[in-house]
Parts: C-alpha cells; structure tokens; sequence
C-alpha cells in the first residue's frame, strides 16, 4: 500500500510540475502587470515600472524562460512563490486564503455528500412515488439554477428572518465580526457568520449525488444477484440494502474524490457573494490584476488538490470494491 | 373438442384446483400471470397446473417467451409488484400466492431454493463466496453459531466440487469460473436443504464440459437433499436423462404434460413433436434434413381465440381456430404421477409412429455436385499453413513487462476444399474465434500463411488483392440482432457491399430481390428495419448480406446460437440448401457439436490454440481417438431418456487451464482421463514430449495423442444406472 501511495505521489508530483510551469509560460507571456501601472496618478515612466517590477522579481525584460528559471530557482531553493506586483509575498497570503476556503467549505461537503446519498438512496427505493418525485425534480431545478442567483436568494431569506425577528440572528457576509471576545461570544458569532453559506451551499450542492446516488442504484436494484439474494431469503428491502447499495457505490465514491478539488478551487462565487476572501476568488483576482505569480501559486494549488483527490478515489474504490486490487 | 375422453373424479376435481395428491411437495393450480406493458396487458402465463412428488424432477421445456421462466418466478414470488398473478402455489399444502414478501422470505432459501441461468452475474460481486452462502444460513437460522456456519459452508463447497474449500471461501466471485460460480449457487440453493430446488436454464450459459460438471452437481445435490427439483431448459436433451415428468410449454401454457418416455417416445402434440425433429442429434449420423416449425409464437398481449400453435401448425384445420385447447388425457396410456396429457384436438391422428419429417414437410436433403467427387479432386478454397497468433501477457502501469505468452492459435494447418463444411469446435476459450479473426485479418505480417482462393495473405500488400479476396470470402455472426445496422433497411444492408464492388443501380436492384427469395424471406419486405423481423428472419438477412457478392466461401460464427431451436432448424436447413444449390464452402465455428455433427463434412476440435483431432466428422464422433474428443462428446446430452440414463460419461476435473501455467508436453496432460490413469512411467512422456498431429491409418483422421486407447480413469467415468 505504502509502496502504491508513493509510486502515485511520484507520478502525480511530475503531473503537478508540468502543468504549473506550462501554466507559468501561459500566464507570463499573457499577463502584462505594466499596462494596469500606466493607470496610476502620477503615471510612472517605463524605466519606473521596470525597475520597481525589477525589484520584485518580475522584470518585463526577461523572456519567459529567463524568467521560469528565476522564479523556480526561488521556489526550489527558498520555496518562495515570488510576490505581487503591488510587492505583496505570495506565501504569506497563501495560507490565510487555503484556510478561509477550507473553512467555507469543509462542512457544506460533508453535509451535501451525507444529504446527497441518502436522499439518492431514499428516491430511488420509492422510484416514481412522491416523494421520489419531488427529490429529483428539486434536484434537477437546483441543476438549472446558477449558483450566485441560488445564494443571494438564500441571503435574502436570511435578511427577511433577521428582519423578521428584530434583531441580526444571521450574517450573510464575512467570516467574523471584528474585535469579538473570544470564547462563547466568538463561538456565537463563527455559526451566525457559517450557518448562510453552508446552508446555501448544502441545499444547492446535494443534487447532484442524489441524481447518481439514484441511478446507480436503480440500475441495481433488479441486478441478478439481488435476485439471488432474495432467493436466499431476504426481504427486497434487505437485499437492496445489502446488496445494491454497495455496489451502487462504487462510481458515486469515484466521482466525490473529484468533485471535492472542483469545489475547492472553483468556489469563487460563493467566496465573492458570502465575503469569504478565499483561494479560489484570489486565482479570478490574480487574472484581472495581471498577477503572474499568484495566477501561477493558485494553479499549482488546484493540481495538488486534484492529485490528492485522485488518489482518494483510488481509495474509495479499493475499499469498496473488493475486485480492484492496488498493486 | 372430443367427447371421448374420459376424466376421472380426482382429475375433475384436479382441474377445479380442489384435490391435490397429499404427498405432492409443491401444488401449483391454474397459475396466471399479467404484466402491464405500453402495449397493453401481456398475458405471459395462461393456466399452469402440476404437481411435485419428493425427490422427483420435473422438466419444463419451452422456448424464449414461453412463460418457463416467468412459472418459476412466480412460485418463488420474486415477480415484480407490478405483475397480476392468480391461481394457486401450494407448498406441503400452504398456499404461498399472496403472502407478503415477508412471510414469502420464510420460505425462500428454506424450503424452496433456486439456481439462475447467469452465474456470472448472480453472485454479489464486492462480497466473498463465503460471505454469500453463511447469509444464506444466517436468514434461516439466527441461532447458529459463526463456526457451525462456517463449518457448514466448508461442507457445501466440497459437496459441489470446489477445490480446497477452505480456502475458497475467503475468495470474491470474479476469481472464479462460470462454471464454478454455478457450483457456489448450486451450494447457495442447497444451504438449508430445502425440499423444493428450481433450476432456472443452469447450465445455458456454460460449455459442454462445464454443462456436464454442472449437471452432475446438480445430481449429487438432488441425492444429498432428497429434494424435489424443477429444471426449466429448452434443452431437450439436458432434460432427457434427469427428469421424471416433464411439462412442454408455448405461449405461456402447457400443450403436452407427461413421463419423460411419454414426451419422448409417443409425443402427441404436434408442437412436441416439432421440437424433437427440430434438434440434430450428435449420436448419430443419418444426413436428414431437420424439421422446421415454421413461422412465430403468438403475441401474448392479444387474447388467444384458437389453439396458439394453430399458426404454426401443419395439421390446422378450422376446429384449431375456435377454442384453444385443453390438456386432456391422452387415451390409450395411462398411469405414473401427471398422466400423459395434450392439449391438441388432433392428438389422436399422433399416435403411433408419427413422423414430424412427414407432417412439417421437412425439405428432403440437398444434393450438392460436389457430392460425387472426391475430396482430393476439388479446389481448396481456403488454407491455413501453420498459422499462430501469439499475445504477450504484461503486467505494470508504466512499464509493461512481460510475464508469459497466451498462445491463441498455435499453429493450425487445414484447408477447406469446394462444396464442403469444415467446423472447429472446442470450448471458450480455445481459439475458435482468434483462428476466424486471423482469417480475416488477411495481411502479409501475420505468422503463418492464409491462401484465400488461391490468393496468400504474404502477397496481399495492396488494397486491390484485399478487396479481391474479400469477395471470395464473408461472415455470418453469431448475433443476428447485434451484425445488423438498426438504421439501415434490408434494402442498404443488402445494397452495401454491392455498392462496394461498383455494380450499376439496376443491377443491384435485381440482385437484392434474387437474395431475398434465395434466403426465404418476402421480396417485398425490403424496405423495412431489421426490429420488424425476428431473429431468424434476421439472421437470414445476415446470410443473404453474406451472399451478395458471391463467394466461394463463407465462414460463420456461432450462425445459430442465438435462435431458438425451432427456429433454428430452419437456418440450418436453409445453410444446407445454399451450400448444395451454390456450392459454397463453409467454415464454421459452432459449441454446440450436435448442430456441427448436422451440417459439417469435416471438423477439427481444438484445445488450448492447438487442433487436437480433425477428420471427417463421422469418424471422429463415432471413434474419436482423442481423450479430449472423446470427453466433449461424452459430455454432450441426447433427447433420448432411455440412452441418456446409461450413457457412460467422461466428466472432465476443472476449468481449461491457465496459459501462464501452460503445460510443456501435451496441453491436455492437467485434465486428460487417460493421463490420470497411466503409470507413472508413461506419464512422464505426456508431460515431456508435444504428440504430433498424424493418423494411425490412410483415410482415417488426425489426431495427437500417444496413448489413444489408454483406459480412462475411473474417477472421472460417470454412469447413472
């Protein structure tokens, strides 16, 4: 297994190195920090823009590859990710904006995994009843809706309670209310910041492993051996219990190891509207700032999320099917 | 209907559902089934009566949408929800209809237990086999402890063969073969002996080898428990040598119930008697033509007015039209448990000799010219020199390494001349298949020489020699439905590869309705799709695609396997009829040894890529040499219940083996009935030395096998006296 783990960690590491550094030609030879310069009051000279981005490692005169070489020489030998235009060190925003994200998502994915697949396997026991029914119409509702328009409409239903009640019970932005005592009131004040986004996130995120968890079940629920299994004698119930839903597994554990690093680094919508200032709102920013660096750092983080993910699911399937062998 | 047929009280009081013999283990009364389809309410299973003595077996036999396998799911009450099942299922007198499927689990695996057909996907796959046989005896009995269970399962295991028990049952269902897969739902089934076992086509989807092993587990089973089993199959000959009563089926009723000598012997339904000239028999060597039953079963979604066969049916008069038929009791023979019923107005004109070649009008044997010549004198059309299709066996992700060879064909010499039918048989896995692809193949890099018509595969380097032995060569496929385009009419099908070869519009025009005609099939139905046809219908579309072009030679693989047996009777006429009237030459790749010993001149059996005996196909079915031929055939069962009882069978150890274990020697060695038995001294030659490919005699066939007349090892010989 160890063996298995780091043969996959070797091949995912060269993975991750190339496409971070076709992902640095791209942004380098693409993004121009100097033109968003000239908008300054004063404007700067040329010679001033060169020599300040000069300072910072980002000299516009370089071609790209001198430039590759310097900035993986800073990483390799001090593990800088080298810094913004504006002079701002890439690592030292870096892990506030991986926390802030993993804070604004760790449980909605938890819920909306847990929600999503028992709420798949629900449906799908009482295929075409009503309540079947209603679970995947919502669920194909929630797949046609965008997500900002889901979220502002679960904000405003929080400023309606809050109005409501007199008094603010929820945030529906922010992370936390500055200058709070720690202890129960911090306490008091993280869920009224959490309970929104989670929410909105939970309700809008499950759909779609209900729609998977659903069908892959459905598929198994007439397979023969669970006819082999009620031939033992137990009920059909108890037979799609034991029999199908593990099976039915399978590809709905595959496709949450890779829905989760999509979900870490494409989370900038709901970064942007719930105010949680988040690694994947850097990456957009990044882009619209001309940001080489960060571009670059954000990219780099999204493969190692991916790679880790990859490797999950390859533990997810082995753990549920004995049929594939890690070797 | 006749008058003159007497019922006896107990009978009356039978057919009104009131009286059942008290002994009977299972009482099943006037069972209908109703599904709700788009196209209206399908009436699957019409009127189904019999009763289960203990520890006797009773033969269902019907073909695909008979209502066999629909009878057994009933009786386990495994039918959807959505079905509408009346009538009455009585085990030991308990009506089991209509019990929840709660109360109904008291009864699954217990007293009633099953056998599926598909061993391949009837086992959980993410759970152990042992894990599956003690939830078996869990649901039974709670109170067991988890040694006993264990224990228990050891037992099982052994009792239907499975090697090191023990240790198989930490094994997950992919690690083994169908045929042993079958074997663990045999043990499943048997668990807690239960007095009723229904085998639902068991052995259908297995080689014959596997069929026999299978079948003899099944025996033992039967003995072990003492229960009573229902075997369906449209098998006439799986069913021939085990069962006790048997019970044909069509349309979802039964049209002819009676002892195994009555069905087989005295058949009084012409339906039954169809079914039985229908099959070509493996044991003998008379060149007859097979009898067709022409036409398709009744769509049971419309209310049946008449007899269901009446369409079918070469003796229908009007009487057949008005009022379907009852089983009634055929007079003359009476006695045993069921009585010999059938529900046909024309019973009576059956009895005696009747001769189905006679009354379905089978076409007489066709004569080809070649007939006359000898074999040495005609053209070969198609030859195979040394032929061999090697695949490298890898392991790794990244870096592929090698780790052993699987010899798919190695090296195969034959040839086919004019006007004759060469059939390769062997079970899955030995090569039938690479051997036909390499054929097809057709390019100078292959290993071996293929010379298509005089043409070789080592000169075919451009596109123009290709096309020109394209010509002189196609296929039929196994899965008519599969070969054919769903958005393609009969006409394109056709037209296709007269398109190919630039024939004028007109001119293809012509040709398709001359094909059509020559396969049998309504010159005027050209427009249609291939769904609107059935499956024989489609697979003479498939031969006249194959025809089109006029080759010399066609190879066909599997052509029939797919149809049912009354269906098949007529393509393998129409196959016989073409090869006479066209002198064509076929290469056939069939399982099933009873429909090559049909239609083949010559055959070659080939084991582990390598042909293992090949010759003229009655001498080497009436004297194979090869311990391998002569296990194949024996494992081969006969619709005749009075020679399949004492028949001597070869049941051979095991599945084919691995080929990264091949043997150095003989292939065979590791399952061969002759080596088991030899001493050790001469053991040791099979193990060193390949036996070559040669004849002990001019004129008789090939075979390679040093020790032919080696007695056979008792272990594996199976008679049932």
């Amino acid at each position: 297994m160890l063996k298995y783990l780091m043969k996959r960690s070797g091949i995912y590491l060269i993975m991750i190195f190339l496409t971070t550094s076709a992902g640095y030609f791209l942004a380098v030879s693409s993004l121009k920090p100097a033109v968003l310069e000239q908008e300054k009051i004063p404007r700067p000279t040329p010679e001033q823009v060169a020599a300040s981005f000069r300072g910072l490692g980002l000299d516009p005169d370089l071609n790209p590859w001198e430039r590759y070489i310097q900035w993986l020489g800073g990483i390799i030998t001090r593990w800088d990710w080298g810094r913004s235009p504006n002079g701002a060190f890439v690592n030292a925003e870096f892990a506030d904006r991986v926390m802030v994200s993993t804070r604004l998502f760790i449980a909605s994915i938890i819920l909306t995994l847990v929600i999503g697949v028992a709420l798949g396997v629900y449906s799908a026991a009482r295929q075409y009843k009503f309540q079947d029914r209603v679970i995947t119409s919502y669920s194909y509702l929630v797949h046609i809706l965008p997500a900002p328009i889901a979220y502002f409409l679960v904000q405003l239903g929080a400023i309606s309670i809050n109005e409501a009640v007199g008094e603010r019970i929820f945030f529906v932005t922010g992370i936390s209310t500055p200058g709070i005592e720690p202890g129960w009131p911090a306490f008091v004040d993280l869920v009224a910041h959490y309970a929104v986004p989670t929410f909105a996130m939970t309700i809008f995120g499950w759909a779609g492993y209900q729609i998977a968890q659903r069908q892959y079940l459905l598929d198994n629920v007439n397979a023969d051996f669970v006819r082999t299994a009620r031939a033992k004698g137990l009920t059909r119930n108890q037979a799609i219990r034991k029999h199908a839903l593990r099976v039915s597994f399978i590809p709905v554990a595959q496709s949450i190891a890779f829905t989760i690093p999509a979900i870490f680094t494409g989370g900038f919508f709901a970064e942007a509207i719930f105010a949680w200032p988040g690694i994947g709102l850097w990456s957009i920013q990044a882009i619209s700032l001309q940001d080489v660096n960060v571009a670059t750092a954000t990219l780099a983080y999204g493969s190692v999320i991916f790679a880790i993910g990859a490797i999950l699911a390859d533990f997810a399937t082995t753990l549920v099917d004995p049929r594939v062998r890690v070797q | 209907m006749s008058t003159n047929i007497s019922h006896t009280p107990a009978e009356r009081l039978r057919d009104a559902g009131l009286y059942a013999p008290g002994d009977a283990v299972l009482s099943v009364r006037d069972l209908n089934v109703r599904f709700n389809s788009e196209n209206g309410v399908v009436h699957a299973v019409r009127g189904v009566d019999f009763d289960l003595m203990p520890g006797k077996t009773l033969g269902i036999v019907g073909e695909s949408g008979s209502g066999k396998s629909v009878t057994s799911m009933a009786i386990m009450g495994l039918l959807p929800e959505t079905a509408d099942i009346s009538g009455s299922v009585r085990f030991k007198g308990k009506e089991l209809l209509g019990l929840s499927d709660k109360a109904m689990c008291k009864h699954r695996g217990n007293d009633i237990a099953m056998v599926f057909q598909d061993p391949l996907s009837s086992l959980t796959p993410v759970y152990t086999v042992g894990n599956q046989i003690i939830e078996a005896l869990t649901v039974h009995n709670p109170t067991m402890s988890k040694q006993a269970k264990e224990a228990r399962a050891v037992d099982l295991l052994r009792m239907v063969g499975i090697p090191s028990p023990k240790d198989r049952l930490k094994a997950f269902p992919h690690e083994f073969s169908g045929g042993m897969r079958q074997r663990v739902m045999i043990a499943i089934a048997i668990a807690n002996d239960p007095r009723v076992l229904i085998a639902d086509e068991p052995t259908t989807a297995l080689d014959v080898t596997i069929q026999a092993q299978v079948l003899e587990v099944l025996h033992t089973a039967q003995e072990e428990t003492g229960a009573a089993v229902v075997m369906i199959t449209h098998d006439l000959g799986v069913v021939a040598g085990m069962a006790d009563d048997i019970m044909v089926m069509y349309a979802g009723k039964p049209v002819e119930t009676g002892t195994v000598e009555d069905i087989y012997y005295n058949p009084r339904m012409p339906y039954t008697l169809g079914l039985l000239g229908a099959v070509p028999r493996v044991d003998t060597a008379t060149k007859q033509s097979l009898v067709p039953i022409e036409g398709t079963p009744p769509n049971l979604a419309l209310p049946v007015t008449g007899c269901s066969f009446a369409a079918r049916c070469p003796l229908v008069s009007d009487a057949c039209l008005h009022g379907e038929p009852e089983l009634f009791s055929v007079p003359g023979v009476e006695g045993q448990t069921l009585g010999h019923k059938a529900a046909c107005i024309k019973s009576d004109e059956l009895s005696g000799n009747a001769d189905a070649h006679r009354i379905f009008h089978a076409p007489p044997k066709p004569v080809s010219k070649f007939d006359g010549v000898a074999r040495v004198e005609r053209e070969k059309v198609l030859e195979l020199k040394d032929v061999k299709k090697h695949f490298p066996l890898l392991k790794g992700a990244l870096i592929k390494r090698r780790i052993g060879t699987v010899k798919a064909v190695d090296g195969l010499s034959f040839d086919i001349r004019e006007g004759e039918c060469v059939s390769i048989v062997g079970e899955s896995g030995c090569g039938k298949t690479t051997t036909l692809l390499e054929i097809m193949e057709f390019h100078p890099d292959q290993v071996g020489e293929v010379v298509i018509g005089g043409v070789s595969n080592k000169v075919a380097t451009d596109h123009k020699t290709t096309m020109a032995m394209r010509k002189e060569m196609q296929m039929v496929f196994q899965d008519p439905t599969g070969a054919l385009d769903p958005r393609f009419t009969v006409y394109e099908v056709l037209a296709e590869p007269l398109e190919n070869l630039g024939m004028p519009k007109a001119a293809i025009r012509k040709r398709i309705m001359e094909l059509m005609k020559l396969v049998g099939l309504q010159p005027d139905h050209v427009n249609r799709f291939p769904n609107q046809f059935s499956g024989g219908q489609r697979q003479r579309i498939g031969i006249a695609r194959a025809l089109a072009v006029n080759p010399k030679l066609v190879v066909l693989d599997e052509p029939v396997s797919a149809l049912d047996v009354s269906v098949q009777a007529g393509v393998i006429n129409l196959l016989d009829k073409l090869r006479a009237e066209l002198g064509l030459s076929y290469l056939m790749v069939a399982h099933d040894l009873s429909v090559v010993r049909h239609i083949s001149d010559r055959v070659a059996v080939m084991y582990l890529g390598k042909i293992v005996e090949t010759g003229n196909v009655d001498d080497v079915f009436d004297n194979p040499r090869h311990p391998y031929t002569r296990a194949l055939l024996s494992a081969i069962p006969v619709p005749d219940p009075n020679l399949e009882r004492t028949r001597e069978r070869i049941i051979l150890q095991g599945d084919l083996p691995s080929p990264l274990d091949a043997p150095k020697g003989c292939n065979f060695a590791t399952r061969c009935p002759v080596f088991a038995a030899l001493p050790a001294a001469k053991q040791e030659k099979c193990l060193t030395l390949e036996p070559p490919l040669a004849s002990e005699k001019e004129g008789a066939q090939d075979f390679a096998c040093f020790f032919p007349d080696g007695e056979i090892d008792a272990d594996m010989l199976v008679v049932h006296a």
